[in-house]
């Protein structure tokens, strides 16, 4: 089944009665999610296309068997709502929510380790497995089943770049979106070995860019414990320095951070970086042919 | 958000921390006052937002207050780091012993609290990091339990204190800490922590910054965030929901995605093209937000004749075309200008379609592919 979501898996939309929440529930269904049950506290009771809305997550999970959630909450009461999914025993969790608090994000990401218990966010464009379904807000008509697995930090180029390789005929496997926040609940490794582990992968696409060190940590990953071709894009390799990066991160992790600082790891451990988006496509298919 | 120096001392003195005896002032004469209350040597402290302040003259002291408010008066005249110098924090003068540092911040790989020490205090420690790394020792903090007394005093026993001062430091620390949970903190940082002669431990320096996502806790700081962007352009992106960041070049470049209008940028560059702007307009596109993003180019093309021509990438994903193309059209009715506008809009046949029957006869350049986009602009530049 590619990776962490399949047609069979039994979703739970939260905040399925916001705006958010009623438009994508509609698409999910459309791309064939298999829509079990909604919640939002004090709508229990009521319908959204057809679903059962409840007022607790556990009621969705005793009643509509709900294995994996996908959040349409408002920031402020991401970390409650969380909490809440985890002990309800939930196993897969995609936040949407943007500018979700990042001492919360902190919080949720402490409490969920060790628990079994994947998370995804915050700011996350979703998961998709084409052809199967998706959990989010990725806009279907991009993306088409195949075999190349891709994990991006920005919504919208993981939307270009899984276009411009359907339209070349490479479709994709699995394509995640980790969210693009200083702290983010699942690093790239993570993301990699469920890749390199999932039999319907033949290659991993990774979509970075500036800030923060997830491409670093990706790359020492790739040098132990990849057997699978990795090809890359780092964005912004011509952002303005000082602009938007945490620079007390940075002193930590000493010259990390950087795009070429990315680049540079990842080719020394035999990743190729693309140049622009387009350029994957190429990459990709080279790999391919030498396979 | 990044706070003053003097709104960091008054989180710190609420939260526990010692700091200097002392007033911000906006005009000489009361800092002439400030100095009289104090009664002896002064510190007097340009209150910018940036730490690079000392060697431009922007720390100064004096004796006694007549000399306070004339140092005061030399002062306010500054600008210094390109900050206008608006006011002045007046403060006892320390008698300093030692310099350490001390700071929280993320941990960005980890996702948790990172508190850091270093007996180098005084200098910047992105230089002690660079040119002595070994120099600053640091801990992970679980942030469900907080930070234990016992963590603290390990901690800041390595950077060889003892007695008294690993008391003093190590409970500082741990007020630090709390003061970066409890305030929503992105960074608190003490540097200097000073030890003055008599033993006593001071926050002679602060910096901190709050998380933008938590300010809807802290309505009045909201609101101060926006009037201190000092770039007027980005001040006015924030105003208008969008996200916009300057830069120097001749084609205004903006996008729905921050991924997507950096890899444009990049692609610019590339292609020996100049951005002179990254605008994200972010997802949902409205015929508002388009409007307002569109025209705030326009405008900013107004003042600044090196931009030759704009390009506009839009992705129509949830977005009909309809409100896009509108958005773009009253803009550039709006804002009387004659720069040329190249728009790309791609997403499903059908929008595609209604695109080019709302543009292919208005007066922008309606291009099929990025690439095209791009080539366009670039040609538009160098003519």
């Amino acid at each position: 089944m590619s990776i962490l979501l399949s047609r069979e898996t039994r979703v739970l939309v939260q905040g399925i009665t916001g705006r958010a929440g009623r438009t994508q529930t509609k698409w999910m269904l459309e791309y064939g999610t298999n829509i079990v049950a909604g919640v939002t506290p004090g709508k229990g009771g009521e319908e959204v296309e057809g679903i059962p809305v409840y007022n607790t997550v556990t009621e969705a999970v005793v009643q509509r068997g709900a294995e994996a959630s996908v959040f349409f909450v408002p920031p402020a009461a991401v970390k409650a709502a969380v909490l809440e999914t985890i002990e309800a025993g939930i196993k897969l969790i995609v936040i949407v929510t943007e500018h979700v608090p990042t001492h919360d994000a902190m919080e949720i990401r402490a409490y969920a380790k060790g628990q079994k218990v994947r998370l995804l966010g915050p700011t996350s464009p979703g998961i998709i497995t084409p052809g199967e379904a998706k959990m989010g807000i990725m806009p279907g008509n991009m993306f088409t089943a195949g075999r190349i697995g891709v994990i991006s930090r920005s919504g919208t180029l993981a939307y270009e770049i899984s276009g411009d390789l359907s339209a070349a005929g490479l479709g994709q496997s699995t394509v995640v979106g980790m969210g693009a926040d200083a702290v983010a609940f699942t690093n790239m490794p993570d993301l990699l070995e469920l890749f390199e582990n999932d039999p319907d992968t033949d290659l991993a696409v990774i979509v970075g860019e500036v800030g923060g060190i997830q491409e670093e940590k990706a790359a020492q990953f790739i040098a132990h414990h990849m057997t699978k071709p990795v090809i890359a894009y780092i964005a912004g390799r011509s952002a303005p320095e000082g602009k938007r990066m945490g620079h007390a991160g940075a002193i930590i992790q000493g010259s990390m951070g950087t795009p070429q600082s990315k680049v540079t790891v990842l080719q020394e451990v035999g990743v190729e970086v693309a140049e622009y988006p387009l350029q994957i496509v190429e990459l990709v298919r080279q790999h391919l042919i030498h396979v | 958000m990044r706070l003053y120096e003097y709104e960091g001392k008054g989180i710190f003195k609420k939260g526990g921390i010692p700091v200097p005896w002392g007033s911000v002032v906006e005009s000489a004469e009361e800092a002439r006052r400030v100095a009289s209350e104090i009664g002896k040597e002064v510190a007097i402290k340009a209150q910018i937002l940036t730490g690079r302040r000392g060697k431009a003259g922007g720390i100064q002291f004096a004796k006694i207050p007549d000399e306070a408010a004339n140092v005061a008066q030399g002062i306010f005249g500054m600008e210094l780091e390109g900050y206008k110098v608006n006011s002045l924090l007046i403060e006892e003068k320390l008698d300093i012993t030692n310099e350490l540092y001390m700071g929280i911040t993320i941990d960005a790989e980890n996702g948790v609290p990172v508190a850091m020490v270093s007996a180098e205090g005084g200098m910047e420690i992105e230089e002690v990091a660079k040119r002595n790394p070994e120099k600053i020792v640091s801990m992970l903090v679980n942030p469900l339990y907080g930070m234990r007394t016992y963590e603290a005093i390990n901690l800041v026993r390595q950077i060889g204190l003892e007695g008294r001062a690993l008391t003093s430091a190590s409970r500082i620390l741990s007020q630090l800490y709390n003061v970066f949970v409890a305030n929503d903190a992105r960074i608190t940082e003490i540097n200097p922590l000073v030890r003055t002669n008599e033993g006593k431990m001071f926050a002679a320096d602060s910096r901190c910054e709050i998380d933008d996502n938590s300010l809807f806790k802290y309505p009045e700081l909201k609101d101060l965030r926006i009037q201190r962007i000092g770039n007027p352009w980005e001040r006015k992106g924030v105003e208008g929901g969008v996200n916009y960041v300057d830069m120097e070049g001749n084609i205004a470049v903006m996008a729905n995605g921050a991924g997507l209008t950096m890899s444009l940028l990049d692609m610019i560059k590339t292609d020996g093209g100049s951005p002179v702007c990254f605008l994200d307009t972010g997802g949902g596109l409205s015929e508002e937000r388009m409007r307002n993003a569109v025209s705030l180019l326009l405008k900013k093309t107004k003042t600044d004749q090196c931009i030759k021509v704009i390009l506009v990438m839009v992705r129509m994903m949830i977005s009909p075309p309809d409100a896009v193309a509108q958005g773009i059209l009253e803009a550039i009715e709006e804002v009387k200008v004659k720069t040329p506008v190249v728009v790309v809009m791609r997403g499903r046949a059908p929008y595609e379609k209604r695109a080019r029957e709302l543009l292919g006869n208005s007066a922008v350049s309606l291009c099929s592919s990025v690439e095209e986009g791009i080539g366009k602009a670039i040609e538009i530049a160098k003519a």
